[in-house]
């Protein structure tokens, strides 16, 4: 399975490795990610909400891992595109969350216009996942 | 993330030689880490989601980044040399001059960095975060070491 796509898609894809180092690293790195957009058409990675958004989270993760800011964060294409899968983005974001704490919070605020992180956790990472969370379990998401 | 993944944001970091110092984490930020702060993530977002020190304005401006620095003691100076008795952060900029960035000095002279979410590296220079992710170095700032 490459970046955690549905694994038929690549069954009979094997990439080799041809030399060591880090550039033949960063040659086959650069190669998966241009099979994935070749056998992965977007009508098919559209076509069903949860492939969606992990394609999305995929690719938002993949370009801002880097970033410290909250604002250039947030604002990445595909990040806005989860934004804009509405309430279907919600349980899935939680469902994320749950799993490793992530910045979905300007996400969750946008969709659902609430904001049950308290002023003293601003910035608490750990305490803003558990809060959301806890929104989750209350609103019957999770 | 492996060292390939942080090179294909910072492909300086490929020659000059760096250390990774920190397994990945959203927890903090660089902008923290140069406070010494390693449990917030600092940012003056306009949801207000993240902490950002309340007497500064909540503005992405390097102005509001420099104040919320003197808050600590650091003022602005117009050198990179490790000196004696200070300690020193750099704050980089994008193209339309939006902080992206900060490091801070060891008192080796290496400079030490958060990468966003990924893991702190310790790296000689301020040159080798300079490009495409991070932009340039818009301000050195310094502080009297504390005791």
């Amino acid at each position: 399975m490459i970046l955690g796509y549905p694994p038929n898609y690549y069954s009979n894809i094997e990439i080799v490795d041809t030399a060591v180092g880090g550039e033949s690293e960063k040659m086959r790195e650069e190669y998966a990610r241009m099979i994935e957009h070749y056998f992965l058409p977007i009508s098919t990675q559209f076509a069903n909400p949860e492939t969606r958004f992990l394609t999305l989270k995929t690719q938002w993760e993949a370009d801002t891992a880097m970033l410290s800011s909250a604002t250039e964060i947030a604002m990445h294409p595909a990040y806005q595109q989860i934004i804009g899968m509405g309430h279907t983005a919600i349980r899935f974001i939680l469902v994320e969350m749950k799993k490793k704490p992530g910045h979905w919070f300007w996400a969750l605020k946008s969709i659902t216009g609430e904001d049950p992180v308290l002023p003293n956790q601003r910035g608490r990472v750990k305490e803003m996942t558990q809060a959301w969370l806890r929104w989750g379990r209350e609103k019957k998401y999770l | 993330m492996s060292k390939n993944e942080i090179e294909r944001f910072f492909p300086n970091l490929r020659m000059s030689g760096y250390s990774v110092t920190s397994p990945e984490t959203p927890e903090y930020n660089c902008i923290a880490w140069a406070a010494w702060d390693n449990e917030t993530w600092w940012w003056p977002d306009a949801q207000h989601l993240y902490y950002w020190p309340p007497e500064i304005p909540r503005t992405e401006t390097l102005e509001a980044f420099v104040k919320a620095f003197e808050i600590f003691g650091y003022t602005v100076c117009n050198n990179v040399t490790n000196e004696e008795g200070f300690e020193k952060i750099a704050i980089y900029i994008d193209s339309h001059g939006k902080p992206t960035h900060a490091a801070r000095q060891l008192s080796s002279g290496n400079w030490t960095s958060k990468l966003g979410s990924l893991e702190d590296i310790e790296h000689k220079t301020l040159g080798v975060l300079t490009g495409f992710s991070y932009g340039i170095v818009g301000i050195i700032m310094k502080r009297p070491k504390k005791e």
